[in-house]
């Protein structure tokens, strides 16, 4: 066994023994209020057996480990269905950002140790009304006040923003610039004076995303973190940050194994509708599908702990495997007849089809969209050139709109 | 648990498609394709040469030692470049069953001479449209072979078959050497393949197995050549996706390169998705060899390099348009072979089948 499969085990045995206390059973039912008080516990007990901060460093709380280490825990702990998806954003980009380019160390320190424990929660202000895909072209604006700076406009998509302590946000510092140089990125406080939430209610129910308003809020330049008109670059950064993640090749769904089942348990005119050819052609290709995502994961990973740089054809896994998901989840509520027009507001998504369905659409669009995702491998990878692109060259304020 | 090749296992990838790159002539191989019969005996040569006739059989034998990775590295070459003949994989399939089969005198007397690409081995399993037929109309009896098997590839060069028969109590396997048969040449549309119909009329046969083992053992060896089809169609897939790719950033219309466009720039990146799934499970199967979820893993990756080839022919052609399609740019080659590749070792339905019987714990 290597030291890694050794951590791993490790991993395993705990959060086998905290799982009666915080995995998917004991959530069920909970409001989202509830549950992220129970997610607070969680984020502490692991803070504080040393699974917080994996692969930070020791002098800001972390454990000083690499990202094989991260990635391995994230991998168990997938499974156990713990409610950590308060915590991911915050501790994906904006809190490891924060360590790498905010000035104040000890006050970062604070903030990081909180959040590790569960105690704070940040958020990412990028995506807007008039900027999703096309981050660069956002229209919120700061603008010198004294010695600092004053914030107005409208963020949007922000996700747990209801719930959060602080966030980073880029913002147009200067509309004379290029689009992408006139961009300039700080922290806020999230309770300060001007910064008001309101949930959105998605197409699933639930409300897990805001608009956040900014009405004159008053910024300290010591709240900024890139240099003024160079918010871009730390934006992409933010991005990259944690770039190696567990991936799941159903897509964030299902296993295959759950639909197997069904198709077990249903009939397709009179027949089992595992003998039915069209059920059985989707099964296999589903199949083949996920054991090439695995394979690639697993090949990535044996890179990364020789030491050598992960493939490029690691990005595929959002792209394949939600869109598979979703169209398998339409497929098994067919599959159930009269029985599949049932439908539970607050089934697990990785345990029931109709769930999985529903959201399935955003898992398409939140963290870059399938036509976005191919439009990087076309570029970065296959080196094709970009789209016409008319906004380049022009100052944001003359781009034509 | 998937694998990382190692230096020798790049080495063969690398010099394997060195090799057939500086041979590889468009011309030869569409003049191929207008006879009926003939194969690229220039290439089949060079397979000799370069020892990929006996990587995957034991030393003992004259062979290699090396396995399903290194085989497969070379099938993605050749793949790659549509080659001119079926041997490399008709005859691992024949060697896997002889080696497999372990009749001691039957070993000695083809393995060593399979490896040294001194004899041709073919496998003859389907019949009609079944690639492997519950109960074969071929019959073997008191050691003669009377019947006929369908296009079988490489038939028409093979010195001697293997052959999936029905005996006294059950299906069979056995070896025959082909002298005996009457062959007629199939004219197919991929036609250095060396499909031929075999017709035996009591010709002298070797049993290598018989009962359960026969059916284990025949069920692995079509499993081990789909693999080494996976990688081949694996190759030829991302040939035309490089293909694509090159072309796109040539062909210009409407003032800009045709690959700025998004309906052509994301066709091309699907291309990429199919590639590399097809590549990761050809892999993963790979190194599966031999172990109890083979039969799921080789299943998986045939479906996934069939899939890929399939939607490679299809959507290169289509992004170059007119020149795509005509006799001389030679495209269709790929487009051919992905159709004869899909057929070889047992077709999709065959194979999706073959999956989800080991999935759901209910074989085939």
């Amino acid at each position: 066994m290597t030291d890694l499969t050794v951590y791993a085990s490790k991993a395993r045995e705990w959060l086998e023994t905290v799982a009666p206390l915080y995995g998917k059973d004991v959530r069920k039912g909970l409001s989202v209020e509830d549950d992220l008080a129970l997610g607070r516990q969680y984020q502490n007990a692991k803070f504080k057996a040393g699974y917080a901060g994996i692969n930070w460093p020791t002098e800001f709380g972390g454990q000083g480990l690499t990202h094989l280490e991260k990635v391995a825990f994230e991998t168990e702990e997938m499974g156990f269905g713990m409610p950590i998806s308060y915590f991911g954003i915050s501790l994906g980009m904006p809190v490891p950002i924060l360590i790498r380019f905010a000035e104040d160390k000890p006050w970062v320190k604070e903030r990081v140790l909180a959040a590790l424990k569960g105690e704070e929660i940040w958020c990412q202000m990028f995506s807007e009304p008039a900027a999703g895909s096309d981050l660069a072209g956002l229209r919120s604006r700061a603008e010198p006040d004294g010695n600092g700076w004053k914030l107005n406009g409208q963020k949007l998509w922000t996700s747990w923003a209801q719930y959060c302590d602080y966030g980073v946000i880029v913002v147009r510092t200067d509309p004379n610039a290029l689009k992408h140089k006139g961009l300039t990125y700080f922290w806020v406080d999230m309770r300060a004076p001007g910064v008001e939430v309101r949930p959105i209610k998605l197409a699933a129910g639930g409300s897990h995303v805001n608009e956040v308003f900014f009405d004159d809020v008053r910024i300290e330049d010591s709240q900024r973190m890139s240099p003024v008109g160079g918010g871009f670059g730390v934006a992409m950064a933010t991005l990259m940050i944690e770039r190696y993640v567990a991936t799941d090749s159903s897509g964030f769904g299902p296993p295959l194994e759950l639909f197997i089942d069904l198709a077990k348990d249903c009939q397709i005119n009179g027949k089992s509708a595992l003998e039915d050819g069209r059920i059985r052609s989707a099964i296999a290709r589903n199949h083949a599908m996920r054991v090439g995502l695995e394979s690639i994961t697993k090949r990535n990973f044996q890179l990364m702990q020789a030491g050598m740089e992960p493939g490029p054809e690691g990005s595929l896994n959002k792209l394949i495997s939600v869109r598979s998901r979703q169209k398998l989840s339409e497929m098994a509520i067919d599959l159930q007849g009269n029985m599949g027009l049932e439908f539970d507001p607050s089934a697990h998504v990785k345990e029931d089809w109709s769930a999985s369905w529903i959201s399935a659409p955003t898992g398409r669009i939140a963290g870059g969209a399938d036509e976005m995702l191919l439009n990087t491998i076309a570029e970065k990878i296959l080196g094709l050139p970009q789209d016409y692109r008319p906004d380049k060259g022009v100052p944001f304020n003359q781009i034509p709109a | 648990m998937s694998i990382l090749y190692d230096e020798g296992q790049l080495a063969i990838a690398t010099e394997s498609r060195r090799i057939l790159d500086d041979k590889a002539s468009t011309s030869d191989l569409l003049a191929l394709l207008e006879q009926t019969g003939v194969y690229d005996r220039p290439f089949w040569e060079t397979a000799i040469e370069q020892g990929w006739t006996a990587l995957a059989l034991p030393e003992e034998f004259g062979g290699l030692d090396l396995g399903l990775v290194e085989l497969g590295l070379v099938a993605q070459a050749t793949g790659a470049a549509t080659a001119g003949a079926p041997f490399l994989t008709t005859c691992y399939g024949a060697g896997q069953a002889i080696l497999q089969a372990g009749v001691k005198s039957v070993q000695e007397r083809w393995l060593p001479a399979l490896a040294a690409g001194e004899m041709i081995g073919a496998c003859a399993f389907a019949e009609g449209n079944s690639p492997l037929p519950p109960q074969p109309m071929a019959r073997y009896s008191g050691g003669r072979l009377s019947g006929v098997k369908d296009a079988v590839t490489g038939g028409l060069q093979a010195d001697f078959a293997v052959i999936w028969a029905q005996g006294d109590s059950g299906p069979v396997l056995v070896l025959c050497e082909l002298e005996g048969a009457s062959r007629k040449a199939v004219d197919s549309f991929d036609n250095s393949r060396g499909y031929a119909d075999l017709a035996f009329a009591g010709v002298p046969a070797v049993l290598l197995a018989e009962g359960g083992t026969a059916q284990s053992l025949a069920m692995d060896v079509l499993a081990r050549m789909a693999v080494v089809t996976a990688h081949e169609q694996t190759g030829g897939a991302e040939a035309l996706l490089h293909t694509a790719r090159d072309y796109a950033l040539t062909r210009r219309a409407f003032g800009q390169p045709i690959g700025a466009f998004q309906s052509v720039k994301h066709r091309i990146a699907e291309l990429f998705a199919q590639v590399e799934i097809a590549r990761a499970n050809c892999i993963h199967a790979a190194a599966r060899e031999g172990q109890p979820d083979f039969l799921e893993a080789a299943a998986s990756a045939r479906i996934a390099a069939t899939q890929a080839y399939d939607i490679a022919a299809r959507d290169c052609t289509q992004i170059h348009g007119g020149i795509g399609v005509t006799w001389e740019q030679g495209l269709h080659l790929h487009m051919r072979r992905a159709r004869s590749l899909a057929i070889e070792q047992g077709n999709l339905f065959f194979w999706e089948d073959v999956l989800v019987g080991e999935l759901s714990g209910a074989r085939v």
